[in-house]
C-alpha cells in the first residue's frame, strides 16, 4: 500500500517583513515519520514552522504546502489546526490573565476529551502545580516546554512542530521531555498505522537518545541543504560544524 | 422557586433584571427591592436584622435617618447641581438598615429599571451597617432591551460600622441615548471594609460615575474594582477618591476597561492622611477606537501624611495578534482567541472573583471580541 505524505512543502518561498527567509524548500514527510531539522541560529527552521502553522507574519510568496494531500497555503492558523497541524513554540508568549486550564479546558472539550485522560496527561507532564498559572508567566524554560508538550498532548495533533523543545531543559528533566514527546508521536506502538508524523527542531544529540527520529535534514541559509540519517548528520555536524555543510551545499550547487 | 411579585413581571422585566445579576428565587437571597420606571414595585426582607424601605417611608419613620445620615456622604453642592436635573419628583430609592450583629448570608437584590422611553429616574438610596455586620448588596440598574433614551440619577450613600463587611456589586446595562449619573459616598468607619465592584455590559450615552469614600476608622479598607466596555457613541468617566483619614487604612483600586470605539476617562484618586497604604491600577484595551474613541487613564496619589505609603500603575494597549494567533494554533477561531484574552485582561491579578462576576465579565468579553454593543 503506498504511503501517504502527511506533509509536503513544494517550492516554498517565505518573507517575513518584506525579506525572504526561506527560498524554494521542498520537503515531504510521510505519514508516521518524525523528521528533526538541525542548523544555525538564524537559517529559518523556526520560520519554517511558523509558516506551515500559517501565523500571519510569515507570507507565502511563492509554492504551496499540502497537508494530507491538500492545499493548505491560504488557511488560516484555526483552520490548519482544526486539520490536525500543531505547533510547540520555543518561546511562546505570555498571556496576562488566561491560565493554561482554560486552553486545556477548550481543546478538551473540543476534542471530547475524558476528563479522567486529561487529569492523567496533566499529571504525566508534571504540570499539577502550573495549570492554573497565567500561560507561561513566571515558568521555567523546561516548565515553557512541559506546557507546550501538555497543550498538544491534549489536542492529539496528527502532525507535530517541536521547536527546540530541548532548550532550557536541565538533564534530569530531559528523560521526561522525551517520555512525552514519544507519547505525542505514539513513538512506542507496535502499530506503524498509529504512529503520528511531526517535525522537531534540536541543535541537540542528547535528544536523539530519548526519541525516535526517522530523518533528518539541515537548513542553512533559508533552504534546507541535506537529508539523511539523523544520527550520521548530527555526527558529521558535531566533528565539522555547520561549515562542512555549507562546502557540501555549495559542491551540490 | 417563590413567585410572590413575579405575576408583577412580564417577560421582559424578567429578562432585563436577569441581564443584570436579578435572580428570581427568594430562597437564593435576603431580600429584594424592585423598582420599575418611578413605581416600587417590591420592598421585601426575608432576614430578621435586615431591614428595608423605601427611602420617602424610612425618612418619615426615622428622625435621626435625615439628622445623621441622610446627604451627609455625598457632597451638597453636588446634589444641589444634580437635583436640577428632576427636582420635582419625590426622591425615591430603598433604605436598608443591617442591625447590629446581624451578618447576612444571602445577597441582597435591588432593581431599578426603566420600562418606557424617556423616563427621568432620580433615586436615592441609603445602606447603614451597624458595627459587626455584614452585607452583600447586589444592584442591578439597566433599560429594558427595547429601551434608548432616559436619565438616570442615582445618589447612593453607604455607612459601614465598626468591623462591618459591605460588599456592593453593581451591574449595569443601558440603552444607547441614556445619561446615568451615579453619585456614591461612603464611610467606614474602624476595622469595617468595603468591596464595591461596578460592572458595566451595555454602556450609556454618558456614564459620569464619581464615588467618594471616606476610611475614617483605624484598620478599614476599601477595594473597588470597576470593569466597563465602552462602544462606540458612550462616553464614560470612572473616577472615584478614596481618602485614607485613619490610621492602617487600606484601599485598592482597580479599573478595566474595554473600547470599542466609546471614549473612556478613568480616573483615580487616593489621599493619604495617615499612616496608610494604598494601590490605583488603571488598565485599558483598545480594540477599535473608532471615529472618535479612546482611552484616557489618570490615577491620582496625594499625601499629607509622611507615612502614607501609596503607588499607581497605567497601562493601555491593543491585543497582541501574537496571543491571538497562538490561542488559534490550539483550535479557537479568531473571535473565541479574542474573547479569552479580553476575559484575561479584565479578570487579570484581580483575586477572588466570585461565580456572579466571572460570569459578566465573561459576557463583556464575549461582547468586545463579537464587536457588538
Amino acid at each position: 500500500m503506498k504511503q501517504q505524505n502527511v506533509l509536503e512543502l513544494r517550492e516554498l518561498c517565505v518573507q517575513v517583513d518584506g525579506k525572504e527567509l526561506l527560498h524554494n524548500i521542498n520537503l515531504t514527510i510521510p505519514s508516521g515519520e518524525v523528521h528533526a531539522i538541525f542548523g544555525l541560529n538564524g537559517s529559518g527552521k523556526t520560520s519554517l514552522m511558523m509558516a506551515i502553522m500559517g501565523y500571519a507574519k510569515y507570507e507565502v510568496t511563492n509554492g504551496q504546502i499540502l497537508f494530507e494531500g491538500k492545499d493548505i497555503t491560504d488557511m488560516d492558523i484555526t483552520e490548519r489546526s482544526r486539520l490536525g497541524i500543531s505547533i510547540a513554540q520555543q518561546r511562546p508568549p505570555t498571556i496576562s490573565g488566561v491560565k493554561l486550564r482554560d486552553v486545556i479546558n477548550y481543546t478538551s472539550t473540543h476534542n471530547s476529551r475524558k476528563l479522567s485522560d486529561i487529569d492523567r496527561i496533566i499529571k504525566d507532564a508534571h504540570m499539577e502545580n502550573l495549570i492554573d498559572r497565567d500561560i507561561n508567566r513566571g515558568l521555567s524554560g523546561g516548565e515553557i516546554k512541559r506546557s507546550e508538550l501538555l497543550q498538544l498532548l491534549v489536542l492529539q495533533p496528527k502532525f507535530s512542530m517541536l521547536d527546540e523543545p530541548d532548550s532550557g531543559v536541565d538533564v534530569e528533566s530531559l528523560g521526561l521531555v522525551g517520555e512525552l514527546i514519544n507519547k505525542l508521536f505514539s513513538s512506542n506502538s507496535i502499530r506503524p498505522a498509529k504512529r503520528k508524523a511531526g517535525i522537531i527542531i534540536t541543535h541537540s544529540g542528547n535528544m536523539l537518545n530519548h526519541i525516535n527520529i526517522d530523518k533528518a535534514h539541515v537548513m542553512l541559509n533559508g533552504r534546507i541543504g541535506c537529508t539523511g540519517n539523523p544520527h550520521i548528520i548530527l555526527e558529521r555536524i558535531s566533528k565539522c560544524g555547520y561549515e562542512e555543510c555549507i562546502r557540501c551545499m555549495q559542491e551540490g550547487a | 422557586m417563590n413567585t410572590c411579585y413575579n405575576n408583577q413581571l412580564e417577560k421582559n422585566d424578567i429578562e432585563t433584571l436577569a441581564d443584570v445579576g436579578i435572580i428570581m428565587e427568594e430562597d437564593k437571597k435576603s431580600g429584594s427591592f424592585i423598582m420599575r420606571d418611578y413605581e416600587q414595585l417590591f420592598v421585601h426582607s426575608q432576614i430578621e436584622g435586615l431591614e428595608i424601605l423605601p427611602i420617602a417611608d424610612a425618612l418619615d419613620k426615622y428622625d435621626w435617618l435625615r439628622k445623621k445620615y441622610y446627604c451627609k456622604a455625598v457632597p451638597h453642592d453636588k446634589l444641589e447641581k444634580l437635583s436640577q436635573i428632576n427636582d420635582d419628583i419625590k426622591p425615591q430609592g430603598f433604605f436598608i438598615h443591617v442591625h447590629k450583629g446581624t451578618k447576612v448570608r444571602f445577597p441582597f437584590n435591588a432593581a431599578i429599571y426603566m420600562s418606557k422611553e424617556n423616563i427621568h429616574q432620580n433615586v436615592h438610596n441609603v445602606v447603614i451597617l451597624d458595627d459587626d455586620t455584614e452585607l452583600h448588596l447586589i444592584t442591578g440598574c439597566a433599560t429594558q432591551h427595547s429601551i434608548n433614551s432616559g436619565t438616570h440619577l442615582a445618589i447612593s450613600e453607604q455607612y459601614i460600622g465598626k468591623n462591618s463587611k459591605l460588599t456592593s456589586t453593581m451591574i449595569h446595562s443601558w440603552g444607547s441615548n441614556v445619561k446615568v449619573i451615579p453619585r456614591s459616598g461612603t464611610i467606614v468607619d474602624e476595622g469595617g471594609s468595603f468591596e464595591n465592584n461596578y460592572i458595566c455590559l451595555r454602556t450609556a450615552k454618558d456614564i459620569n460615575s464619581n464615588p467618594q469614600t471616606w476610611l475614617n476608622g483605624s484598620g478599614s479598607s476599601a477595594k473597588y474594582l470597576t470593569i466597563i466596555l465602552c462602544s462606540e457613541g458612550s462616553k464614560i468617566n470612572t473616577g472615584g477618591d478614596v481618602y485614607l483619614n485613619g490610621q492602617n487604612t487600606t484601599a485598592e483600586l482597580a479599573h478595566r476597561a474595554v473600547c470599542t470605539g466609546g471614549q473612556i476617562n478613568q480616573t483615580g484618586l487616593l489621599i493619604g492622611n495617615a499612616l496608610c497604604k494604598a494601590h490605583v491600577d488603571c488598565a485599558g484595551m483598545l480594540i477599535d477606537a473608532g471615529q472618535d474613541g479612546y482611552i484616557e487613564s489618570i490615577p491620582g496619589l496625594k499625601a499629607l501624611h509622611p507615612e502614607a505609603q501609596m503607588s499607581h500603575e497605567a497601562s493601555l494597549g491593543k491585543i497582541a495578534p501574537e496571543q491571538v494567533e497562538y490561542l488559534q494554533s490550539r483550535g479557537m477561531d479568531e473571535t473565541e482567541a479574542i474573547s479569552l484574552l479580553i476575559r484575561g485582561f479584565l479578570g487579570a491579578d484581580v483575586a477572588g472573583l466570585g461565580p456572579e462576576l466571572d460570569a459578566r465579565i465573561a459576557e463583556i468579553a464575549e461582547l468586545a471580541g463579537h464587536g457588538e454593543e
